[in-house]
């Protein structure tokens, strides 16, 4: 028995170490690209250091001091929640309507997926300059609409009431055919059996929709409200290209403060901007942290 | 639980990492883009060794890498010029150039001066002059007027004045720009002005702006872009923003409010111009005739000839206390780190730019005022209308914040939300100046 248990160790010992051969690779990668830079951050972030890369010396947390004195940070934190608040729920919700309608096999719902999913894509940059070509207030085509239907334009853009429901509303509009075609690859998955058992207990179609596609899919959604929720945390390159963060910093995120004070204002404080990607890391991995616990896995306990 | 916190920690690192992706993203692009310099000098390397005979004679052929932000119709200008030198020069010197927006170049200069691959020139805005020089990464030139003999009396005080940091010359003027007030004289007809007398004080200019607004044809009197700044209003009725000598506040001032509340009158009750626009917005709608009024810098002029834009260029009006324009310029500047025969090499090139047949062409070809005392007795260059008219507008220049380190962070931070407030209606002009007032106080507190 003993002796057993001894060769079983030596067995395992083996293939873990096969394991972490096969591991390297991946980990050469995620080391330089995510754990040194990761790390970096940190240390940066404690120091006077801008990107000249003179003069550098500790400031301790002074730059997390000043992180919440400054009005910009609170200003952008706030967009980068109302955004994310707004914008997650809006794209789940409409993948999962378009879902019940277009979860079949036949050509005319492939062919409606496959368009939903083009904008998908496509790159931001340029879904953003056409859109906010159209969006114009002064050129473009959708202002020329309003006015010919006789209704005032809109700066859609250029408002600060306008400016980030616009922005959320192209950021679902290019994400939601991603989360349909995985939420319908899911109920596609989902056993037919269980509906046509629920048709004999003479289910409608909303009550198969809570009590079987709903929970048939969950490890699904729950899977595209993590992902998309971390995404929608460090947008950027929207508000970037659409509004520049403007009007009045309406649609500035966090990820764009950080920009723009390391790279675009002097003197380019490389220290203050790193300070405040240690602080959307926090935001972010308390986020985390709260949607596994509440969203991910629910109803399933396959883990732990 | 400790799987979770490391599978926290993992979906965090991944949350940061895509971050890292995004400037990775960046980065690879400049890599190219630097690269592809670097591999043509490999090739002209390799191309000197096959020659290298006929080379020695002339001496060995010296590569130049210079950087620029010119990317307008300008930078074509600019290319030729560069291109004739490459061929003309008998000193066997070859420059590069290298075009790149502004933000890309901020983003790798001050990376590339640290880590001792910077180019050898680099052309930009005087108002980054003082940011490099306080962290010691520009060469001082101060010795170029004797190593090439430029006299340096013929060029205007006020531009030469602009390349100098502490008294000491880190730059050579390129060109000198302020601001202007360009008009439509076909709109100014169709709304009964004389076509060819421009506004020449701001009561003028709110009158004239509400005449030429006509919102049936999406036509607006003057246009305003929300992401700069208006110094030449303030300055006009004798406010100011702050004193880079002693570092003081000068928001909070009677005048500046008096400035402030005519400008929300002739955005928010007027509407003279479109609601948050941007500078190229208003560019794209004063060539297509969109706008009355405009002000902006000479880079206009060829986009107005080539749309064929019956234009005129004024200075900019005048309030209680008289008429500025905050003037701007660039200069050509050597980073820090530039070995001795590139950096005199690099002065050629500089000394060429500054002769009376280069600054001729530039100026005639772009528009950009004259500040050679030479060249400007010159009588094509006295014949030519719009450069006429443009150094009456240039008489009124005035430098704002250059050579501050603080200027860019007061522009972000305070003066262009504090416009951007006050011309949207966001606040009353009082709150606004208040607020930025405090602002202010926190920048100029580091």
């Amino acid at each position: 028995m003993e002796k057993n248990k001894g060769k079983r160790k030596k067995y395992v010992a083996h293939n873990q170490k096969c394991a972490y051969l096969f591991l390297l690779p991946s980990m050469f990668i995620l080391s330089v690209f995510v754990f040194v830079p990761l790390i970096a951050s940190f240390v940066i972030s404690i120091t006077n250091m801008n990107i000249f890369m003179k003069d550098v010396s500790f400031a301790g947390l002074k730059n997390f001091i000043q992180l919440f004195k400054d009005s910009r940070v609170s200003n952008a934190t706030f967009n980068s929640l109302y955004f994310t608040l707004l914008e997650v729920p809006l794209q789940i919700g409409l993948a999962l309507l378009m879902t019940v309608c277009l979860a079949k096999n036949n050509r005319y719902c492939k062919l409606l997926r496959s368009i939903y999913y083009l904008p998908f894509v496509c790159s931001m940059t340029a879904i953003g300059i056409v859109w906010s070509m159209l969006l114009d207030p002064n050129m473009g085509l959708f202002a020329y609409w309003l006015k010919q239907a006789g209704f005032d334009t809109i700066a859609f853009l250029k408002d600060p009431k306008w400016a980030m429901p616009t922005v959320i509303a192209v950021t679902a509009w290019k994400g939601f055919g991603y989360t349909l075609t995985l939420m319908a690859a899911a109920v596609l998955n989902i056993p037919q059996s269980l509906y046509e058992a629920a048709d004999m207990d003479g289910a409608g179609g909303f009550q198969k929709f809570i009590h079987i596609t709903i929970p048939g899919i969950w490890s699904t959604i729950s899977f595209c409200i993590v992902t998309s929720t971390i995404g929608a945390m460090q947008m950027f390159d929207q508000a970037y290209v659409m509004t520049q963060g403007g009007p009045l910093n309406k649609t500035e995120t966090v990820v764009q403060y950080i920009y723009d004070r390391g790279f675009q204002t002097a003197p380019y404080n490389l220290g203050y901007a790193s300070a405040i990607s240690v602080y959307l890391f926090v935001i972010v991995a308390v986020m985390t942290l709260v949607l596994r616990k509440f969203v991910l896995n629910r109803g399933e306990g396959a883990d732990e | 639980m400790k799987k979770k916190i490391v599978s926290t920690l993992l979906c965090a690192a991944i949350c940061l990492a895509s971050l890292a992706g995004c400037g990775g993203g960046a980065q690879g692009g400049q890599d190219t883009a630097s690269n592809a310099p670097a591999g043509t000098s490999v090739e002209t390397a390799d191309g000197q060794t096959e020659t290298a005979a006929d080379q020695a004679a002339s001496g060995e052929k010296i590569t130049l890498e210079f950087w620029n932000v010119f990317t307008g119709s300008d930078g074509d200008i600019l290319r030729q010029i560069v291109d004739n030198y490459n061929s003309i020069n008998t000193d066997n010197i070859e420059i590069q150039m290298d075009i790149m927006p502004n933000d890309q170049l901020q983003q790798k200069l001050p990376a590339a001066i640290a880590t001792g691959t910077a180019p050898d020139i680099v052309l930009f805005g005087v108002e980054n002059l003082a940011p490099y020089v306080s962290n010691d990464s520009l060469e001082d030139i101060s010795d170029f007027w004797e190593v090439t003999g430029v006299d340096k009396s013929n060029i205007l005080d006020n531009v030469l004045e602009l390349s100098h940091v502490n008294g000491k010359l880190y730059g050579t003027p390129m060109q000198y720009n302020v601001t202007y007030l360009y008009w439509n004289k076909d709109l100014f007809r169709d709304a009964g002005l004389d076509p060819e007398k421009a506004p020449e004080t701001l009561d003028e200019l709110a009158e004239y702006a509400e005449k030429l607004t006509d919102p049936s044809k999406n036509q607006f009197g003057l246009a305003l872009p929300t992401n700069v700044t208006y110094m030449q209003f303030l300055w006009a009725n004798g406010g100011d923003a702050d004193d880079p000598e002693t570092n003081r506040n000068l928001l909070d001032s009677k005048e500046n409010l008096k400035t402030l509340e005519w400008l929300q009158d002739l955005t928010v009750n007027k509407k003279v111009s479109p609601s948050s626009i941007t500078g190229p917005e208003a560019d794209t709608m004063l060539q297509a005739g969109q706008i009355g009024m405009y002000m902006s810098g000479p880079w206009q002029i060829n986009g107005l000839r080539t749309q064929g834009i019956d234009f005129g260029i004024a200075p900019c009006v005048a309030g209680s206390a008289g008429a500025f324009s905050p003037a701007g310029g660039c200069s050509y500047v050597i980073p820090k780190g530039v070995d001795e025969e590139h950096r005199l090499a690099a002065y050629k090139f500089m000394q060429y730019w500054l002769t009376d047949d280069i600054l001729k062409e530039w100026s005639q070809k772009n528009g950009f005022p004259v500040w050679s005392k030479t060249l400007m007795e010159d009588s094509e260059i006295q014949n030519d209308e719009v450069l006429n008219s443009i150094s009456k507008a240039t008489e009124i220049g005035r430098p704002y914040n250059l050579g501050y380190s603080l200027a860019s962070q007061i522009d972000k931070d305070v003066m262009i939300p504090l416009f951007e407030t006050v011309m949207t209606g966001a606040a009353t002009p009082e709150e606004a100046l208040k607020k930025a007032s405090q602002a202010m106080d926190g920048v100029l507190a580091q």
